[in-house]
């Protein structure tokens, strides 16, 4: 232990004495483990967001389909649902989405039962009446609103509609609701001029997790027009979506991690003559074959976990504190607007090991097998550089 | 007295059955008993560096074998050689081989550090050897910034500083005066009374003729020829 620490401090002097080129190693190899990590913790966190977001949502979702579009469903549906054993809440929904002009921007809007409590995420309140609505953070700064202020829509008789916004969701749950507007369901139906008797869809709730699938099946058998959708395939959806456009960003980031290993590669395949001569020095002097590779063995892991430290720090800051610049055009948006969208800050370990293993390993091995190779040729030979 | 080094009919070749073969040495055979002060002696060129160098075990022979302490170390794997050069070999190469760009204290403690010295333990040995030498006070200067004297002190300092057995040194006095050259033999006439045996190459008579000797082998070509 005491030799393993001598050779620690002297690998530091060592790499102390070539700065400019171990700082620009690490500068490069940082920049490489900010982009890849940078898309992994985004990733992650979207669908960690989602999850939290889905996993407190309905189990099943029906929709109808007329000619293979999705049309309004029948409230009465509801009750049909409703009887199939093992089935919990049962509700209609009311929702759509919404194109301002004016900001150039998407909502979506859903209507809720007056002083409903589906809604723990919320600062402020829920709407408590028709005239009131709740907005997501993103339409609150898409139109500088804040609580107490007044939201203009136009309807759908293309009507100026004014309400009072009563609340704002919490960042938390952004993913879900950065673009959503809130009114009572009586209130979106009047926005929308939808008729009694529909709905958008219908949630519904099964007791049981495990019998999600089969009360879909039940639905679609006893409501030939629906289309029951369960929680699974949405989650599925959504990683899918996800785990597509982060493959896209990291297909383009691996040029940059392919540039990297060509820097690995070309130090692999040779040191330098001084290189050379100092292992040389060295084993002349009384270090053997393992003493030379434990000394490179500390500094390719002082250099590699630095830089790996300092890139992972980086992706941190790009991702949860600037809200990642540089990748959220690319990597979300599901929707039109995400004027500011917060990422909640989620580290998945498992894939931090893999970009941990696939970045340091190689660099180490490239620095340990060049002095291998030199250390294990005759003194005399490698203080020549031979 | 039992000869702590035994050279037995080595050969040295470079480049060995290539058009640029070189024959370096030949049938070399020569006994070095401990506590001895031998110089192997000759023009430059003749192979003086090349036996020094096997017989510290920098490099092996084509033919022949070496032996230290009784041991044949001439066919040992690379691995097992450090250890035995760390223990046995002090090394004062001609181009005194310091790396230039750390100070003279990295410099001396550079065979402590594979050793089970503590840290401290090898400071406190650096100081002492580095006081000995006159360069206490430039420790912690970089080593490129020293006179060519002061560089052939360190390089002394780092060959003693693991007390080996077998001080080797390769033309000590080739870039020093006659005062420094004066100086150095003392120190190494000092060390072989401390019985350390030492073996020095070199061309300089007045290495050859000082008091400290006990004798010298004389080479061309490769051979041994007196």
């Amino acid at each position: 232990m005491i030799r393993l620490l001598k050779i620690l401090e002297f690998a530091l002097s060592s790499l102390g004495r070539r700065k400019f080129k171990n700082f620009s190693i690490i500068v490069v190899y940082s920049l490489t483990i900010t982009a890849l990590a940078s898309v992994l913790l985004l990733t992650s966190s979207l669908k960690k967001t989602a999850l939290n977001v889905l996993v407190d949502g309905p189990n099943i979702v029906v929709q109808r389909l007329a000619g293979g579009r999705h049309d309004l469903i029948p409230t009465d549906y509801a009750r049909i649902i409703e009887k199939i054993p093992g089935v919990g809440r049962v509700k209609p929904r009311i929702w759509g989405y919404y194109y301002d002009s004016l900001y150039h921007a998407n909502y979506t809007i859903l209507g809720i039962d007056r002083g409903s409590e589906q809604f723990a995420m919320v600062e402020g309140k829920t709407p408590a009446g028709d005239e009131q609505c709740m907005v997501g953070q993103g339409v609150a700064e898409a139109q500088h609103a804040e609580p107490g202020m007044d939201l203009l829509l136009i309807n759908s008789k293309g009507i100026g509609y004014s309400c009072e916004i009563s609340g704002t969701f919490k960042a938390k749950s952004a993913l879900w609701t950065n673009d959503l507007i809130v009114f009572t369901t009586g209130a979106l139906k009047r926005f929308f001029t939808m008729p009694d008797g529909l709905a958008t869809d219908i949630t519904v709730e099964v007791f049981n997790a495990g019998e999600v699938a089969l009360v879909a099946q039940k639905i679609k058998r006893l409501l030939p027009d629906t289309r029951p959708i369960t929680i699974d395939e949405i989650l599925h959806t959504y990683e899918s979506i996800f785990n597509w456009r982060s493959g896209m960003m990291l297909t383009i980031f691996t040029s940059s991690l392919l540039a990297f290993s060509i820097l690995a590669w070309d130090k692999a395949t040779g040191i330098s003559r001084e290189e050379k001569r100092e292992i040389g020095i060295l084993k002349a002097i009384g270090w053997d074959t393992g003493d030379v590779l434990t000394l490179k063995l500390c500094e390719g892991a002082v250099i590699s976990v630095t830089a790996f430290l300092i890139g992972i720090s980086l992706a941190y800051i790009h991702v949860f504190l600037l809200n990642a610049p540089l990748l959220v055009p690319v990597l979300k948006g599901w929707s039109v607007l995400f004027p500011r969208f917060h990422p909640v800050p989620y580290i998945d370990g498992y894939q931090i090991i893999i970009l941990g293993f696939l970045t340091i390993v190689p660099y180490m091995a490239s620095t340990v097998l060049p002095s291998w190779k030199a250390a294990i040729t005759d003194p005399e030979n490698a203080m020549r550089g031979v | 007295m039992a000869g702590i080094i035994q050279v037995e009919r080595i050969s040295k070749y470079y480049n060995r059955n290539q058009p640029d073969e070189v024959r370096a040495l030949s049938d070399i055979h020569l006994t070095i008993a401990a506590g001895e002060a031998l110089v192997v002696n000759g023009a430059s060129g003749c192979g003086k560096t090349t036996l020094l160098g096997l017989v510290g075990c920098m490099s092996r022979p084509t033919s022949g074998s070496v032996l230290v302490d009784g041991r044949d170390v001439s066919r040992l794997p690379e691995r097992f050689l450090g250890d035995i050069r760390r223990r046995t070999f002090g090394f004062i190469f001609q181009q005194l081989n310091l790396i230039k760009s750390i100070s003279v204290l990295e410099n001396t403690l550079l065979p402590l550090y594979p050793g089970k010295l503590s840290m401290k333990e090898m400071k406190i040995r650096a100081e002492e050897i580095l006081a000995r030498f006159d360069l206490n006070t430039r420790a912690g200067e970089k080593v490129s910034r020293l006179s060519g004297g002061e560089q052939q002190r360190v390089a002394i300092a780092r060959a003693l500083i693991h007390q080996p057995q077998v001080i080797i040194a390769d033309e000590p006095t080739a870039h020093l005066d006659s005062v420094l050259a004066a100086e150095l033999l003392d120190i190494l006439s000092g060390l072989n009374r401390e019985g350390k045996t030492v073996l020095i190459a070199t061309h300089d008579p007045f290495v050859s003729n000082h008091s400290l000797i006990d004798r010298v082998i004389r080479m061309r070509d490769g051979r041994i020829i007196d």
